[in-house]
């Protein structure tokens, strides 16, 4: 057993959790934060990616006890106080979301994406997403989603 | 209805975005039930072999672990015998050989993934930690992974009650036509085409929790579905346990593509774990259990002639189909097959028409209905014979369409195979399309390809399915009203990302004539799970069902409340008028509000109906760009014109489309599930090996509608979720194959890969 402390949407948890517990884990099933999705055992779907010490990082190539002392920022920490989060109100503005399986997925890794390239091209969205893996949209709308996003990030949207 | 009639909200973004873009959403692993138990299940390595012994004594043992359920448990519960749908007669009135499966395999396992063991334990961990430990003895049987060596006579047979591995042999259409207007064709074009066996995986895993209440010996299983009638169906006929004794909850659903209809193996385990056990158990899948266990889609391979006269003119089609259903019937594959003959004609006359079925049995996973269930399959080979025999006599394949569409006079069309087409205008949507696409421009952007040294293609695909028939007897819907006026809609049909909240909303809103915010769409209620009839969302066919019996609900609702209003307003019924939610009447000032007729309780009205298909169609048209020295194909341009009668709410209906064409580029272009044909193992068994579309294969879709109404709907709605996978098969396929022609090559089948495209250049080269 390990006991570790995370600072999780700004608040610290403190859990002992096995050895082998993956971070995503120790978010949906020791914290209850649901949001956060798991569609693959391989790490190729993107759909847990959250933000540790302010980077996208898959929740499932990480062990909790190696995110001891970390920031995670998840899904449910994005919208303040009832407000969504800009890159969430583009999503659906552009119906970048079908089923919502990816979508926390998909937000998280835009958000990362936009921290490192504030105005990005559709080539660079589509390597910036290629680690995000979605079955419903065809991607079209979720591409148009980042896009507005970045507007929206850069208060240039009307 | 005309399609003004309805206000659109597509800027706003749908009902059920403030909850999955938050994080809020409830999918089938987010629910957990206090005392829980976690199941996890052994899998066979083996794709065909007798199972000599499994010992479970060491796992029994292991920490945490509460029982080991084996294939003699799921004998001895009754759990062997799956219902299937190929309740149609074969040829001379053969009928479906059915093979039993025990929910754990029994005596003999045949595929990788299947499930040979379930453990149930405190936590997951305890469980797969005691997986582990159970042994299983195994002689090798030889495994059969092609459906036609399957049909071979020196083949293993899979299932003593399945000779020959054949399930069943069908015919349809008038073979003696056929031959005859053969005979006389000026020219006969033959292809042998594969559509591949892919995983449908939507992205939620399958997640289960079962619990068993002992006092009225019943289950609740929370589970992802696509509806729980047609679940309920299967599972009852699976277990034994009567319908009534069945109940479920289930809320968002992250994708479903066919695959999550049918009942499977684990439903049944974990419903015996949990009377067993006493307490709810849990199973989450993973991705790579889901791709080896969970139901394939497609697996078809047909050999098909198509004879024209002098002019072009079509005069008969022939279509050998070897379907390759697994190694067990899944409920749900009927549709597989039978969508196939539904549309054989596709959007042309085509007098004769003859088509062979033989269903086979092989050493893999059980394959099912996947986004088209058929209807992509059919289109495929007709798009692909037309282009074909375009391409042999020297004629523009448009051209050649041009002069067999079924003309717009010719509605409602009875075809040969015994459809009726009820409605569309096929020569205007193809003209439309072609403009779209700017089908006269394009030597001009070959040749600008060409001198940038690739090679390029056009394809174009004319199709036409069926959609929005059901199984049910009936779509029934409920409308309540709450004295504050808020309505509340029930349905069985269930949306698996296809924004139900918002358009089956939008439908009743619009006919009480209220804002959409009033309206709660309520799919698979609990409460009402035993009292309403209704369809499951599958088929293309929930807004023609579902949707249409909405509207016919909120109608019901106003003359249910016309009736109260005219006693509260004290005038005649046929003096009062309803209008934005309210009742008034021109003998008074008086108002009465629909929360008024509830104050003393709410108020309700059910609503039924029983619909036939629809028949959307569409013309795509694709050009693609080949890299001759890589073999990679990209998408230059995607267009696609669409008549799906009536719109309710373009945004939605654009991302269906969108993600129907994507998952067709996925099949063209990469996605096949592969086993090792000596030993039947999965070659790709998880998302490292399976391709997945990924942002950018299918870069932009110039997309427009080209509506005639449907007769069928009262909405004048078709169905349109399937659409984009039969429009873009054909036409991606036919594209590269325009692009390789020139080169010599005649035919690839899919997915077409850069490795297996740059292999055919190659030889291409090396033959001249």
């Amino acid at each position: 057993m390990a006991k570790v402390t995370i600072k999780v949407n700004g608040t610290n948890q403190t859990r002992a959790v096995e050895d082998r517990t993956l971070l995503v884990n120790f978010l949906r099933d020791e914290l209850g934060l649901t949001g956060t999705h798991v569609g693959c055992d391989t790490s190729q779907c993107g759909c847990c990616t959250v933000h540790v010490n302010g980077r996208a990082v898959k929740s499932c190539t990480l062990l909790a006890a190696q995110a001891n002392g970390a920031e995670v920022l998840t899904i449910e920490g994005m919208a303040k106080k009832g407000k969504l989060h800009p890159i969430q109100q583009a999503f659906s503005e552009c119906h970048g979301l079908q089923c919502g399986f990816c979508t926390p997925g998909m937000i998280m890794a835009t958000a990362g994406l936009l921290k490192d390239n504030a105005n990005p091209t559709e080539e660079q969205i589509y390597k910036g997403l290629e680690g995000n893996l979605c079955r419903c949209t065809g991607y079209i709308n979720i591409v148009k989603a980042v896009k507005r996003s970045a507007k929206l990030l850069r208060g240039k949207a009307r | 209805m005309s399609a003004k009639a309805h206000k659109h909200h597509d800027p706003v973004g749908r009902v059920e975005d403030a909850r999955l873009t938050t994080g809020a959403g409830t999918y089938a692993a987010d629910w957990n039930l206090p005392g829980q138990l976690y199941a996890h299940f052994l899998r066979s390595d083996r794709a065909h072999a007798e199972i000599v012994s499994v010992d479970t004594a060491a796992a029994l043992k292991s920490p945490g672990v509460r029982a080991v359920f084996t294939g003699a448990d799921a004998v001895r519960a009754g759990h062997v015998k799956p219902m299937h749908t190929l309740n149609f007669p074969g040829k001379g009135g053969m009928q479906t050989r059915a093979p039993e499966r025990p929910a754990l395999a029994h005596g003999k396992t045949r595929f990788v993934g299947e499930a040979l063991a379930m453990v149930v334990a405190d936590s997951l961990s305890a469980a797969q930690d005691a997986a582990e430990l159970v042994q299983v003895e195994y002689r090798d049987l030889p495994p059969v992974i092609s459906p036609e060596e399957a049909l071979a006579p020196d083949a293993p047979r899979l299932h003593d009650r399945v000779p020959g591995n054949l399930a069943l042999e069908a015919e349809v259409g008038d073979a003696a036509a056929v031959d005859t207007a053969f005979a006389r064709a000026a020219h006969v074009t033959q292809l042998k085409v594969e559509v591949t066996r892919v995983a449908p995986n939507p992205m939620e895993p399958r997640a289960y929790v079962a619990s068993y209440d002992a006092r009225g010996d019943s289950y609740t299983l929370h589970v992802c579905c696509q509806g729980i009638t047609t679940l309920r169906r299967h599972l009852s006929a699976y277990t034994g346990v009567p319908e009534e004794k069945l109940h479920f909850e289930v809320r968002d659903v992250g994708g479903g593509f066919g695959q999550r209809t049918p009942a499977y193996p684990e439903h049944c385990t974990l419903m015996l774990a949990a009377k067993t056990t006493g307490k709810p158990v849990k199973w989450v899948s993973t991705r790579s259990e889901g791709i080896a266990c969970d139901t394939h889609g497609r697996a078809n391979i047909i050999n098909g002639a198509l004879a024209l006269d002098e002019s072009g003119k079509f005069l008969a089609m022939r279509l050998d189909w070897v379907n390759d259903m697994g190694s067990y019937l899944s409920p749900a594959s009927m549709g597989h097959i039978r969508n196939t003959s539904t549309c054989m004609t596709g959007v042309y006359r085509i007098p004769a028409l003859y088509a062979t079925y033989r269903v086979a049995l092989t050493s893999t996973a059980p394959v099912s209905s996947y986004r088209g269930a058929g209807r992509p399959d059919i289109a495929y080979v007709v798009e692909r014979l037309v282009s074909q025999a375009a391409a042999e006599v020297k004629m523009d394949a448009a051209e050649l369409r041009r002069r067999n569409l079924i003309p717009p006079g010719a509605f409602p069309y009875k075809t040969p195979t015994g459809s009726t087409y009820e409605n569309a205008d096929l020569p205007g949507l193809l003209e439309k399309a072609l403009r779209l696409a700017d089908w006269k421009g394009y030597p001009k952007r070959r040749a600008q390809s060409v001198k940038q040294g690739r090679l390029r293609g056009i394809g174009i695909a004319t199709v036409i399915e069926n959609t929005g028939a059901g199984q049910a007897a009936k779509d029934e819907v409920e409308i309540e009203v709450d004295a504050t006026g808020k309505v509340t809609v029930y349905t069985m049909s269930k949306s698996q990302g296809h924004g139900h909240e918002t358009t089956f909303a939008t439908i009743v809103a619009n006919a009480l004539g209220l804002p959409l915010e009033r309206v709660t769409l309520r799919q698979c209620a609990p409460e009402k799970q035993h009292r309403l009839q209704g369809n499951h969302t599958g088929g293309s066919r929930s807004t023609v069902g579902a949707g249409s019996v909405c509207h016919l609900a909120a109608h019901k609702l106003i003359e249910h409340g016309r009736a109260l209003a005219a006693l509260a307003l004290a005038v005649e019924p046929s003096q009062v008028e309803f209008a934005r939610g309210e009742f008034h009447t021109r003998e008074s000032k008086r108002k009465v509000r629909l929360g008024d007729l509830a104050k003393s309780g709410p108020v309700s009205v059910v609503a039924e109906a029983k619909f036939g298909s629809t028949f959307p169609n569409g013309c795509h048209i694709a050009e693609v760009e080949v890299d001759p020295d890589t073999g990679a194909a990209s998408i230059a341009s995607y267009c696609a014109v669409d008549d799906i009668g009536t719109v309710i709410n373009h945004a939605v209906v654009e991302g269906q489309l969108h993600g129907g064409v994507a998952m067709g580029a996925g099949q063209i272009f990469g996605e096949k599930v592969i086993y090792d044909r000596d030993t039947g193992q999965l070659v790709t068994g998880s998302f490292m090996d399976y391709f997945m579309p990924r942002a950018g294969l299918l870069p932009a879709i110039r997309g427009a509608e080209h509506p005639t109404p449907s007769r069928v709907s009262p909405l004048g709605v078709k169905g349109v979720g399937e659409s984009g996978c039969t429009g873009s098969l054909p036409a991606l396929g036919n594209a590269v194959m325009d692009a390789l022609r020139p080169l010599g090559i005649e035919h690839l089948d899919m997915p077409l890969t850069p490795a297996k495209v740059w292999h055919a250049i190659q030889d291409a080269k090396n033959k001249k």
